[in-house]
């Protein structure tokens, strides 16, 4: 019981450190939308605080005390066998130990083209904020401000001509050429990657060939309003592609 | 797809629900602290409305008090039982308070603004929420439906007032060590549930394709049934739900399916509905995601069928 309670401790203290040590690294950026990392943060610190006090007080007790409510009186009997064996079963302890194993011993990686095998991916997103996304220069705009200002344009010709300069990793699947298209794609996460959104916007360039799956690149070039698959919508015609580092937040957050 | 990327994914996957859905636990744990020290059963009793359908419409409403997601739900509503709060009246508060706080409300109205979605979203919750309520305060003994530890405290027989313990006092150190004691247990005992939960929806998005299920977006009662798995399987936070669902619509899904999306979601989604059974005997927990199930499906497939907007 007393191993258990230490074992206890230690966990919540380790996890503490796990979600503190995500932060500092910016891991946490692969996994939840930034706008809920100080509830990380707190979550961390209140683990912390937990595992501490539980430390102190197997500390702090005669070797051997096992009653843990000292003072409450007898209740119902189906609770009093509950309030005296509280410690957790060593099954749930295991349990609880594997977000500190994958997290620990798996490499950290955000979601990427083979996510999109699951979810799919958005050609529009209909999503608020497109008067935002207009209100934006068109080269300081990301690929989730173009997708909103396709989705919430009533007239697609407006974009023929305008330049865009984007970041994202390459996706295609079989409804593209290979060697002429991609998709340059995004994953949006609102609150956590559960909700992951892929979208991307259409790049055409005769150097699309040479580029692997889910590598990362920026493109600059110019919107034409073409026909993709019987559609027509804005396509990005590549001026320049050049391969670049991961960014550090990988998700875009709506 | 190999081994290695599956792994990968569901890691990834894994990680990203459980930091979001403990940190929400956690907060919902602190919450709860706090009604243990500042809220008294006296007060509970107080405020309380007498008559039975009053008490329960009064509890779905309680997330406005409480502003917590399905996960923070738990934790809040397992105290509150401890403090007296009658079983009804408790299955209203955890069902509707997903839905039914600020929070949420400003989600849905980013997403959709105010319209058919937004009114139906709490309308259907609170119908819902009430219906299941009103079930459950057939049964006038929480022994029955309760886990001994929610009983705690709790007098058995008519879910009324326990009578006040007359501990000892502590010292203030001692109080805290006590007070992290029942902290640690709780969040052992439903982080064993989260963990689970997590690990059956971070499994279950990776292996199986969205792309089946959204080919039934245009039939009108397999659409409902469609976001009802959807919602069951990928166990998205209520505070966010709306902004994924406007990506369905986007595939097609008509109204009354993604009401049953957005109502079905915040009640009964994997990770959640185990973490119910540190509350509620096993049968209710079945009975907890049966009804909701069976009640936002109807709801959806009508407006699917009969209403034009």
């Amino acid at each position: 019981m007393r191993t258990r309670r230490w074992f206890q401790a230690a966990l919540m203290l380790l996890l503490g450190l796990y979600l503190l040590e995500t932060l500092l690294t910016g891991e946490i950026a692969f996994y939840i939308n930034e706008r809920f990392n100080w509830l990380a943060g707190l979550a961390g610190f209140t683990l912390l605080a937990l595992g501490t006090l539980n430390v102190i007080a197997l500390l702090s007790e005669p070797e051997g005390d096992e009653s843990t409510l000292q003072g409450a009186p007898d209740l119902l009997p189906a609770a009093r066998g509950v309030a005296h064996g509280g410690t957790a079963r060593w099954y749930v302890l295991a349990l609880l130990s594997l977000p500190l194993i994958l997290g620990v011993f798996l490499p950290a990686q955000p979601l990427g083209a083979a996510a999109i095998n699951n979810s799919g991916i958005a050609f529009s997103l209909n999503v608020s904020g497109g008067d935002q996304a207009f209100s934006i220069a068109p080269t300081q705009r990301n690929v989730l401000d173009w997708v909103r200002a396709f989705s919430s344009s009533t007239n697609i010709d407006e974009f023929g001509g305008q330049p865009a300069d984007l970041i994202g990793f390459v996706y295609r699947d079989v409804r593209f050429d290979e060697a002429a298209e991609f998709m340059l794609t995004r994953f949006t996460v609102s609150c956590c990657v559960a909700d992951a959104v892929a979208i991307g916007v259409i790049v055409r360039s005769e150097q699309a060939g040479g580029l692997a799956a889910d590598s990362w690149v920026r493109v600059q070039g110019r919107f034409e309003v073409r026909d993709f698959l019987g559609q027509r919508m804005p396509i990005l015609i590549a001026e320049s592609i050049e391969s670049v580092a991961m960014p550090e937040r990988p998700y875009l957050f709506p | 797809m190999d081994f290695n990327t599956q792994l990968t994914l569901f890691s990834t996957r894994f990680l990203g629900i459980f930091i979001e859905a403990v940190s929400f636990l956690l907060l919902g744990t602190i919450v709860s602290g706090l009604i243990e020290v500042f809220v008294r059963k006296e007060d509970i009793a107080r405020f309380m409305p007498r008559r039975p359908f009053a008490a329960i419409a009064a509890g779905s409403f309680l997330g406005f008090l409480f502003p917590v997601c399905e996960c923070g739900v738990v934790p809040v509503t397992r105290k509150l039982y401890q403090k007296g709060l009658p079983v009804s009246v408790g299955v209203a508060f955890l069902l509707a308070a997903p839905v039914m706080n600020p929070i949420v409300f400003a989600s849905t109205y980013a997403a959709f603004g105010f319209g058919p979605i937004l009114i139906g979203r709490f309308a259907i919750t609170f119908i819902m929420a009430v219906t299941v309520g009103l079930l459950f305060s057939l049964e006038r003994s929480p022994v029955k439906l309760l886990q001994p530890r929610a009983l705690m405290a709790m007098a058995g027989g008519s879910g009324k007032i326990a009578p006040q313990l007359d501990a000892p006092p502590l010292t203030f150190g001692q109080g805290l060590l006590r007070a992290a004691r029942v902290a640690t247990d709780e969040f052992f005992d439903m982080g064993r549930y989260l963990v689970m939960g997590t690990a059956l929806a971070a499994a279950m998005q990776t292996l199986f394709s969205q792309e089946q299920i959204r080919a039934l977006a245009s039939d009108p009662s397999m659409s409902a049934v469609a976001m009802a798995i959807m919602a069951f399987v990928l166990s998205i936070c209520s505070t966010t739900d709306a902004i994924l669902a406007l990506s369905f619509a986007n595939f097609g899904f008509p109204t009354g399916s993604l009401l049953t999306f957005l109502t079905f979601g915040p009640m009964v989604d994997i990770k959640a509905t185990l973490m119910y059974l540190s509350i509620f005997k096993r049968r209710l927990v079945i009975y907890l995601a049966i009804l909701p199930l069976l009640m936002s499906l109807l709801f959806g497939i009508f407006i699917n069928l009969n209403v034009r907007f």
